[in-house]
């Protein structure tokens, strides 16, 4: 029967297809998820990206900066920043353009990475397809600062910012001009190609020519030397020319002479210039390097950001004026100029800035320090620090500094200018006592502004709203 | 022997079949239910709309069940529930892949379980395919060729396969219909003039005559032709083995097989430099991951679709097998890949095999090279083939070709041809005419 030996000759080879079917089918389902699941092109990788719901990120006392919002109309969570003015500390975490700032430094916090792997919880997740939730973090940033710093940038290039003395705290952080985390991927191309580069952390990336600011360290050195703070010195308003620059003092004075403090308070450049040539390069190295200029300090979980080390200055007679002037090859960032403040109110200590306080795991009622060791790096010594803190308060009480002062703070600081090419940068730098505690520390610059006692206002803003979040009032 | 007239007497056999068949129409009802049940707590904005589904199922499977107990109790008792049981499953996977379809395949399984029991019920059905298969032939060419001249594409899309004939909300696609009539014409054709073939003729190399070798040229022709015009490279090819198998069956030549094969060769050697759609299912079919961005994105995402399934699947509603384009029609079975992973898979592949295989038994119920055999073995292989060939398209075992899994992938058409081979393999099965 040819007939039948075919049929069952046609079933044994449908038998094998089928067979195979099913073997092919077991190769992909075993090998499969090691493999071709690994592509960066399987769109499931994005979804589960995009599902993760992030940790939320809070202020020192609990205010919301950015949460993931889950609602039943969406099928991933949505990063919300209720206060988008913190942009340039929180960042942004968007599907498309990745993660910025403390979303960034803090990623694997927040996704959940770092959380312990629990094979029960693994499984019953895996099988009930739950996201991936990430932890909450508590940063140091304080929303009364960080809306004083805001509001007071608005509208100019600039950054600032404010630190916790002796912890190092980060309190406020601006730079400006800035993004809405909120709009980031919608404003991404436009904000990709604004001039005014709202994406440059001002604060922790920007290189500013120190200008006038320079005199702090310049004072400590002489101070050491046994300078004279109150012989008046001819001509100390007088401009100096240098690289096609005529630099002023910080307000414009006649011809007058001045003592070094008075100087010092209005940051007139001639007298400083004076005492580099008289303390010689080897001096001025000496002090620059004590207060480690050139030598940005990060910001822990930021350092890929931190401006790569400039090379060590190197201070030659060639140069000497140049950088006794702040110019030149000299740049500080903001953050390294609120460092060598906070050093100046904590005897001379430079604490580390930080931003992390402690992380909460997801479903968790407490909280978990961040365990740090901080160590301070000593910039000056006890007396000269005493000494550079006495002739702020000058600064502020009669000086170019005076816009700084409130009534009821004890505040010093330095205001003073600087340029850079074509255009004028104003510098404030100055610190707050506070009762019971060493006190915060300031750093402000603002871009083409010819104005220190801006930046001196602006300090003062800021040295009060801190005062106001340590203090607990008023 | 029934007597006419009389309601049949079942014999022992008989009522072990009966209370099988219903055990296992209960089973796939109570897989369905988890499943329906599972996806509305899975997805609860599709509201009651899974047991809508389940509904509609239920009454055709009942309805199904009676009628068939009725006229044959001596049928295969596995035939119906595999069909229903693989039918719900895909109903439900084209109501968690696009809702609104699964409302328009839903109505279209109570049109195709009438149609079953139509096909399975009246008597002289599979005779009139014989009596009248030179006009079945004239009909089914004839709607070929009105596809070819007036076909369009549902979907709008120019350039787009013009598979399909119709107007307004309702479109067919011939070519399923014409699958049933061109094996019933072969098996008919092969029945009258194949059975006189003896092994002396074969001997005295009589074996190149027209007669046997002209029906396998002209089927390979008209499998060209829709090659061609239709660019259908899945109809064509289905066409084509089925009837070299039928061939085979009706004379044992294993030479037929391996002469079709070479032909096959040929035809898709000069297609792929002839036209692009065959060069593109070749290239990918060879090397997908090179292209996983352009032209070979829906079978890398079918393939990502079982590695995402693993063993034991996402389960319904959970994973993402709609990132697999048209994964509610031919690449369903990357769909039941993903949810139900591999145990689903084999569940699937076992189910199709064993309707595949109880088909070709039902060859056995007839005398040899007899043209109920032969259509019981043609319809078998319809099934059979068109299930091997899309299930190993979208595990790449095989160049893609553009078919439906029977029973399972959304489309009306499909889905009533299939139930209408059903319906005749079932009357075949129990032996009668």
């Amino acid at each position: 029967m040819p007939a039948t030996r075919a049929l069952s000759h046609l079933a044994a080879g449908l038998l094998i297809a089928f067979t195979l079917v099913a073997l092919s089918a077991l190769y992909w389902a075993v090998v499969g998820p090691n493999t071709i699941l690994r592509r960066s092109d399987n769109p499931r990788l994005v979804e589960a990206e995009a599902s993760i719901v992030r940790g939320q990120i809070v202020d020192r006392s609990g205010v919301l900066l950015a949460v993931s919002e889950r609602d039943a109309n969406r099928r991933f969570p949505r990063r919300v920043y209720p206060h988008p003015e913190t942009s340039p500390v929180t960042g942004y975490a968007s599907q498309r353009y990745g993660v910025g700032g403390a979303e960034a430094a803090y990623n694997a916090i927040l996704r959940g990475d770092t959380l312990p792997k629990d094979i029960w919880g693994e499984l019953t997740n895996t099988l009930l397809h739950q996201p991936q939730h990430g932890s909450d973090i508590r940063l140091t940033l304080d929303m009364g600062v960080q809306e004083t710093l805001a509001g007071a940038l608005a509208g100019q290039a600039g950054a600032a910012v404010v630190l916790a003395v002796p912890s190092g705290a980060v309190l406020g952080l601006a730079s400006a001009p800035t993004f809405d985390a909120n709009t980031l991927d919608a404003d991404w191309e436009r904000l990709r190609a604004d001039p005014g580069r709202p994406f440059f952390n001002r604060a922790l990336q920007g290189s500013y020519q120190p200008g006038g600011a320079v005199q702090t360290p310049l004072l400590a050195a002489g101070l050491l030397d046994g300078q004279p703070l109150e012989t008046e010195i001819a001509g100390a308003t007088m401009p100096v020319n240098t690289a096609g620059a005529a630099l002023t003092c910080a307000l414009r004075l006649p011809e007058l002479a001045l003592t070094l403090r008075e100087a010092y308070g209005f940051a007139c450049p001639e007298p400083f210039r004076q005492l580099a040539l008289d303390l010689g390069p080897r001096s001025v190295q000496a002090a620059f390097d004590m207060f480690h200029f050139g030598q940005p300090p990060s910001l822990a979980g930021f350092e890929f950001q931190a401006v790569s080390g400039t090379d060590t200055l190197e201070i030659t007679d060639d140069n000497l004026e140049e950088m006794a002037l702040g110019q030149g090859d000299m740049v500080v960032t903001p953050l390294e100029m609120a460092v060598m403040a906070a050093a100046i109110v904590n005897d001379g200590n430079a604490p580390q800035p930080y931003l992390l306080v402690e992380t909460r795991a997801p479903g968790a009622a407490h909280w978990e320090p961040v365990q740090q060791v901080r160590p301070t790096t000593p910039y000056a010594t006890a007396a000269t620090a005493r000494q550079l803190q006495d002739l702020m308060r000058s600064a502020v009480a009669r000086g170019a500094a005076i816009n700084a002062a409130r009534p009821g703070l004890d505040i010093g600081g330095h205001a003073a200018l600087a340029f850079s090419g074509e255009s004028t940068q104003a510098w404030f730098v100055g610190f707050a006592t506070l009762p019971g505690l060493r006190g915060v520390a300031v750093a402000v610059v603002l871009e083409n502004s010819r104005d220190p006692g801006l930046a001196a206002d602006i300090g003062g803003q800021a040295l009060a709203a801190a005062h106001r979040a340590l203090t607990g009032g008023e | 022997m029934a007597v006419r007239g009389l309601s049949p007497i079942k014999s022992r056999a008989d009522a072990q079949g009966s209370s099988m068949a219903l055990l296992l129409l209960v089973l796939a009802g109570l897989f369905l239910a988890v499943n329906a049940v599972a996806l509305m707590l899975v997805r609860p904005a599709l509201g009651l709309r899974p047991l809508v589904y389940l509904s509609v199922w239920a009454v055709c499977a009942a309805a199904g069940h009676r009628w068939l107990e009725h006229r044959l109790p001596g049928r295969d008792p596995l035939l119906f529930p595999i069909g229903m049981f693989l039918s719900g499953w895909g109903l439900l996977v084209i109501g968690r892949l696009i809702p609104t379809f699964a409302e328009r395949q839903a109505l279209w399984l109570a049109v195709s379980a009438v149609a079953l029991m139509l096909a399975a019920g009246f008597a002289h059905g599979v005779q009139w395919l014989r009596r009248y298969r030179y006009l079945i032939l004239v009909f089914g060419l004839s709607v070929l060729a009105a596809t070819i001249l007036l076909g369009r594409n549902p979907s709008g899309m120019i350039g787009a396969p013009a598979l399909w004939l119709g107007a307004g909300a309702l479109f067919v696609q011939p070519a399923e219909a014409l699958k049933i009539l061109l094996v019933a014409f072969s098996a008919s054709y092969l029945a009258e003039q194949y059975s006189v073939l003896s092994v002396e003729e074969v001997k005295s190399g009589r074996m190149f005559s027209p007669r046997v070798a002209g029906p396998v040229l002209l089927m390979w022709g008209l499998s060209v032709i829709i090659l061609v015009w239709q660019r259908d490279l899945g109809t064509a090819g289905l066409f084509f083995i089925v009837f070299l198998l039928l061939v085979y069956i009706a004379t044992g030549f294993l030479w037929i097989l391996a002469g079709g094969a070479l032909l096959g060769v040929m035809a898709v050697f000069a297609a792929y430099h002839l036209f692009t759609v065959v060069e593109l299912r070749v290239d990918i079919w060879l090397n997908p991951w090179a292209e996983a961005d352009g032209r070979a994105y829906q079978i890398v995402q079918s393939l990502q679709a079982f590695a995402a399934g693993g063993v034991f699947g996402q389960g319904i509603g959970q994973g993402s097998p709609a990132y697999v384009p048209v994964a509610h029609s031919d690449f369903i079975f990357a769909a039941v890949g993903e949810e139900w992973g591999l145990l689903g898979v084999i569940v699937v592949v076992v189910a199709l095999a064993v309707l595949s295989l109880r088909g070709l038994r039902a060859a056995l119920r007839f005398p040899p090279r007899s043209f109920r055999s032969l259509l019981a073995a043609g319809l078998s292989l319809l099934l059979a083939v068109q299930s091997l060939m899309i299930m190993g398209g979208v595990l790449k075992l095989l160049p893609l070709t553009g078919v439906t899994l029977p029973f399972f992938s959304y489309g009306g058409s499909s889905l009533l041809a299939s139930f209408v081979a059903l319906g005749l393999l079932i009357r075949l099965s129990a032996g009668e005419d």
